[in-house]
């Protein structure tokens, strides 16, 4: 059964097993809405079940996300045309995520990157010395309701300000909620600069990604 | 203890050689880049793909030990050989107060640690960034940083590694002090941390500001921090291979820079909490790659750092106790010679407790105490003694009870050793009883002096660097 198989080859992070099968459902003309909800979305649904209980690991988390979007990918246009003529057309938000400039370390981000995914959000992720000008492109590219900034060091905190301040006078900062995170970055300094939220983990960002939408 | 034979040894050694000349380093700064291209390395962009035998020449070229000298020569450290050098925890944004209370580090506490850090005997350096001093302006406060330790301690301080700016001004800021910039040269009175970005990357602020030092002839501890798992292989074979190529990347380019600059082969290597992605600085396999880098870097013939009072504990708590003797003892047992972030560090290196440093600075005095081993010599094998005493008796009012407990035994500064009843009448945790204790030692530093023209010709240096950087 091709929808046992696609859960199965997320839960394994199997991405050229998800190829192959996403490829296979275009070819026969199975029902693409289908293979994702019924298929992919459900390999990683088990996958966050089983990171939960402590049976999954990071990696799993991570390799499950990686071969959940190659999934959506190939299946995109199929997708988006059933659920139009469905008259379906909800996403459950999007983010702009990225490391902030001047700041090389993206592990943090892209495990958050991966749990949002796992998640069920949209995660557009833009890469690690990012100035505040590429995360606002994008955003508005792509329509986001959420951009996260991620910093690890003390001396890169303030471009999370710079984000914050660069949104303000571009009249954008209404449009977007802005969230923050990273080992020296507290509650506190994002309520300073003006953040509408900071996590600590990556489990509580997608809490405060939920929270905000 | 060693962790690996001398097979192992050569199988690290030559993979490292391999991921050195096969995958090369990334080098984002471009006179690194270049100094190693002058000298023959083929570099492609910012990828510079090493010699092996190059590497093995230029480290070869690094001093097997040196001697960082104080502003009082009582505190000069001799860094290598049999040698263990305590220096403070370095960098944590954080304090954590008694309690649980966690709060930005300030100013304030960055000086009462350092005058702590002054005071304690077991602790051989002042220390560098203490705590990140969040009250003042990051783009200059290493300058104020600096200037405390010259200030307020005469141990060696280190210095800064932010970028060419940062090393120029602790060499200005140092040379009055030791006799001019000439003699720095001679003698080398700061040391630096200097580290890698995982996998295989050095960047351009800590690159330039080696390259800085090290023609200054000023130490630095170049140091990896790989995370098993995540920035480097979840094999520890695999950690330590990945380690050690990006460790001698940086001290070929300090060589290159200058032959004889005094380096540290430095490890920061932990793991990786595989479940939620966080680092794990203290646990069975951090430990095991402490000895495994005192291996490695007596392999190279050079001083080596790994260790810390390290946990992933949020308090002072039991899990604080036991994961800091575990990372602070197996350094020491293996041979490091340099550990930093021997005392105070809570929650991996994001956290700063006062408390925890004098619990830190206790295992530091046990261990420097375990290290020196047993004496045995006619006098400690105490024959005569056990003859005069005989059996039945004991030996508490003999003169050589009186004339040797006191080299022998230790005396702890924190660890209770009262009775039940004694005990009970305060019933104080260790983290009330360190509370009391570090206000203790903060009320017993007594200021060194710093000769007044010193420190108006520094602080006068300092106000026309800030109009400069902050303009």
């Amino acid at each position: 059964m091709i929808l046992d198989e696609l859960k199965q080859a997320v839960m394994d992070g199997d991405s050229d097993q998800v190829k192959e099968l996403c490829q296979k459902v275009l070819d026969e003309h199975l029902n693409p809405v289908e293979a994702v909800e019924q298929g992919l979305i459900k390999g990683i649904e088990e996958i966050g079940r089983l990171w939960t209980e402590g049976e999954m690991f990071l990696p799993d988390v991570m390799m499950g996300a990686d071969s959940l979007k190659i999934g959506l990918d190939i299946l995109g246009a199929e997708l988006s045309k059933a659920k139009a003529a469905a008259g379906d057309t909800t996403s459950k938000g999007k983010i702009v995520i990225g490391t902030v400039k001047g700041d090389i370390h993206d592990i943090g981000k892209n495990i958050v990157s991966a749990m949002m995914t796992a998640a069920g959000l949209d995660v557009y992720d833009i890469g690690f010395d990012q100035g505040a000008e590429v995360f606002a492109d994008k955003a508005e590219a792509i329509g986001a309701d959420i951009i996260g900034a991620s910093a690890l060091l003390t001396t890169t905190m303030s471009e999370q300000k710079e984000l914050v301040e660069y949104l303000k006078s571009k009249g954008l900062r209404s449009k977007y909620k802005v969230i923050i995170g990273g080992g020296p970055t507290t509650q506190g300094w994002a309520d300073e600069i003006g953040a509408d939220g900071w996590a600590e983990t990556a489990n509580d960002a997608v809490t405060l990604c939920y929270k905000l939408l | 203890m060693k962790a690996l034979d001398e097979e192992d040894l050569r199988q690290i050694h030559e993979t490292s050689l391999r991921l050195l000349q096969e995958v090369g380093i990334e080098i984002e700064y471009g006179p690194a880049v270049k100094a190693l291209e002058d000298a023959g390395m083929r570099a492609k962009g910012q990828r510079v793909f090493f010699d092996p035998s190059y590497v093995e020449k230029k480290v070869a070229q690094a001093p097997h030990d040196f001697t960082l000298y104080a502003r009082d020569p009582r505190h000069n450290v001799h860094i290598g050989g049999d040698d263990v050098a305590f220096v403070p925890g370095y960098g944590a944004p954080f304090v954590i107060e008694a309690g649980g209370t966690r709060r930005p580090s300030t100013w304030e506490d960055y000086l009462k640690l350092l005058k702590v850090a002054h005071t304690c005997a077991d602790l051989d350096l002042s220390g560098g960034m203490l705590v990140e001093p969040n009250d003042l302006d990051d783009r200059t406060r290493y300058l104020d940083a600096l200037y405390a330790h010259i200030r307020y301690s005469t141990k060696v301080p280190m210095g800064s590694s932010y970028g060419v700016p940062g090393a120029r001004d602790t060499v200005e800021l140092l040379a009055p002090v030791f006799g001019g910039e000439e003699a720095l040269k001679e003698k080398p009175v700061v040391i630096t941390l200097i580290n890698t970005i995982s996998p295989l990357k050095l960047d351009a602020r800590q690159t330039s500001a080696m390259m800085e030092y090290a023609r200054w002839k000023q130490a630095m501890v170049i140091a990896s921090l790989v995370m098993a798992g995540s920035t480097g292989p979840a094999t520890l074979a695999g950690a330590l291979a990945l380690q050690n190529a990006e460790v001698l990347a940086g001290i070929t380019l300090a060589q290159t820079v200058n032959p004889g600059t005094p380096v540290v082969y430095g490890s920061a290597s932990s793991i990786t909490d595989m479940h939620t992605g966080s680092v794990s600085v203290a646990n069975a396999e951090s430990a095991l790659m402490n000895v495994a880098t005192a291996q490695l870097a007596r392999f190279y013939g050079l001083p080596s750092r790994a260790g810390g009072g390290l946990t992933d504990s949020k308090g002072v708590d039991g899990q604080a106790g036991y994961e800091s003797c575990l990372m602070l003892m197996s350094p020491v047992t293996a041979g490091i010679n340099f550990i930093l972030h021997t005392a105070g560090i809570l929650q991996y290196w994001l956290c700063m407790s006062f408390e925890k440093f004098i619990m830190d600075v206790e295992i530091a005095g046990m261990l420097r105490r375990f290290k020196k081993s047993i004496d045995v010599n006619e006098n400690s094998l105490a024959l005569d003694v056990i003859k005069h005493v005989g059996p039945g008796g004991h030996f508490l009012t003999q003169v050589h009870t009186k004339q040797n407990h006191k080299t022998e035994m230790r005396k702890p500064m924190l660890s209770d050793r009262q009775s039940f009843e004694g005990w009970a009448k305060t019933r104080l945790s260790t983290e009330a009883q360190a509370t009391a204790l570090w206000k203790k030692t903060l009320d017993a530093y007594q200021d060194p002096g710093l000769d007044e023209s010193q420190q108006k010709q520094m602080l006068s240096y300092i106000e026309s660097r800030k109009k400069e950087i902050l303009k």
